[in-house]
């Protein structure tokens, strides 16, 4: 019955704990997104924005800057995926300075036809700092790009299909004209704020997809919910059927567990006071299970890297990233698998108690 | 049941709890030493995202055009309603058939 017990639990504590570590992996690099962003919508598709656009938005009070980003995919055959391919504009800072994002190599330097890429994406291609690659392109000008650098494994949850390069190379590359950007990237002065310019900036400009923060956080809430969520309500049948067996189990006491009530009846327990002692039993045999399930559902994501559930949960991207899950283990989590395991558990065991503990001694001790 | 019988259940009861106890104190420790590691490489985090377009992580979207899902569908709780089966190919146990000539994953 421990095992079970456990089994299920590190089943729930398994996806839990995944989700809840993406969930944390998201938010740790939350200074990526931007309070607004603006794109342009031709027949509910996404366009390229004019730059222009961005005079438009700052006039607008507590705007505190507006960034035209050009990025966009591009598609590898060699690689049968998409890599992301990120423009960035010659005020950058020095990633060197900072922290050691770059793990080999060094960083762009401005106006050099130079690219960084993620670890894996590098690997995959085959591609050493100082090795050349030439992306499928529709323009006739794009460059090859000389790989300097690539990023550290501290960063490649968010880096393994990345490509870095100088705005210029990367219009270029995706085939976005001079005077347009994939989109904006509005600042607002006040946080508060942003709805309302929100709104302020989609009346200005018909036609564009206006989100606010709240928005972009919300569908990384979502995405990763709906995909636990949908691998716990298919394990809800392997549950109820280990509650069923339980039920079984408890209720067909075997010989020697009914000559232990016999015994304790006849000196001098009462029914309520065997009920309670067995309650006490299912509650230990059950406690010692959860807690089991929760260290080895903590092992299975965050030691040995969740095999069998990281597939479902997250993907299998042929760049994938390789850097191990960090734990964000919420309290309230643990105590609600504990509880939607125990409870139940519990609550199929009283009446077996008590119908065990109802019986005559008597009969059990001639039996 | 004798009383051996019960000296021995007791002591397998408490070689559990012991086992439990030390493997739940080895859990909380190895929490506290990776939240701490990730906490330290916290600057090169901050420094690349600020020139990522979005903080969304480079799962599963290498082969789709959903790289960042919170800007790519940022209204979508579900494609067609609540409930229904997840539509986004990443939430699958198993990679669909692949192309002829690919490798798979």
């Amino acid at each position: 019955m421990v095992v079970g017990l456990s089994s299920a639990v590190l089943l729930f504590a398994g996806v839990i704990f995944l989700t809840g570590s993406l969930r944390a992996e998201a938010a740790r690099a939350k200074v990526a997104m931007p309070d607004i962003l603006v794109q342009r919508l031709v027949g509910g598709r996404p366009r390229t924005i004019g730059v222009d656009e961005k005079a438009k938005i700052q006039l607008l009070p507590s705007v505190a800057s507006v960034r035209p980003r050009v990025w966009g995919y591009v598609f590898l055959p060699a690689l049968q995926g998409n890599v992301t391919v990120v423009g960035v504009d010659a005020d950058r800072a020095a990633l060197a300075d900072l922290g050691g994002a770059i793990g080999e190599g060094r960083d762009l330097a401005p106006r050099e036809k130079e690219m960084v890429t993620g670890r894996g994406l590098a690997r995959f291609l085959g591609l050493r700092v100082g090795d050349e690659l030439a992306l499928p392109s529709a323009e006739r000008n794009a460059p090859s790009l000389r790989l300097v650098g690539t990023f550290a494994s501290s960063v490649d949850l968010y880096t393994a299909d990345v490509l870095l390069c100088d705005d210029d190379d990367a219009r270029a590359i995706l085939g976005v004209p001079p005077g347009e950007a994939t989109d904006l990237a509005v600042r607002v002065k006040n946080p508060e704020e942003s709805r309302v310019l929100a709104r302020k900036i989609a009346d200005l400009l018909p036609g564009a997809r206006v989100i606010d923060r709240e928005g972009l956080e919300r569908v990384y809430e979502l995405a990763y919910g709906r995909r636990a969520g949908l691998v716990l309500a298919a394990s809800l049948p392997a549950l109820l059927a280990l509650f069923v067996l339980a039920w079984d189990r408890l209720s067909g006491a075997l010989p020697e567990e009914k000559r232990e009530i016999a015994i304790l009846k006849a000196v001098g327990f009462s029914t309520g006071d065997v009920v309670r002692v067995k309650i006490l039993e299912s509650f230990l045999v059950s406690l010692l299970a959860v807690l089991a399930g929760i260290v080895a559902a903590y092992a299975w994501v965050f030691v040995f890297g969740a095999p069998g559930l990281r597939a479902a949960l997250v993907g299998w991207s042929v760049l994938y990233p390789e850097a191990p899950l960090t734990p964000a283990v919420d309290v309230a989590d643990v105590l609600a698998i504990a509880t939607s395991i125990m409870g139940p558990y519990l609550l199929v065991s009283v009446v077996p108690a008590w119908r065990a503990a109802t019986t005559d001694p008597m009969d059990v001790m001639r039996a | 049941m004798t009383s051996h019988a019960l000296v021995r259940r007791g002591r397998a009861a408490a070689a559990a709890i012991l086992a439990v106890a030390l493997a739940l104190t080895g859990m909380f420790l190895h929490a506290r030493a990776a939240g701490a590691r990730r906490r330290a490489e916290q600057p090169a985090i901050d420094a690349v995202a600020r020139r990522l377009p979005t903080s969304d992580l480079a799962l599963s979207g290498g082969s789709r055009w959903l790289r960042a899902p919170s800007m790519e569908e940022p209204t979508a709780a579900f494609a067609d309603g609540p409930a229904t089966p997840d539509p986004d190919p990443a939430g699958a146990m198993m990679a669909p058939v692949d192309d002829p000539g690919r490798r798979p994953r």
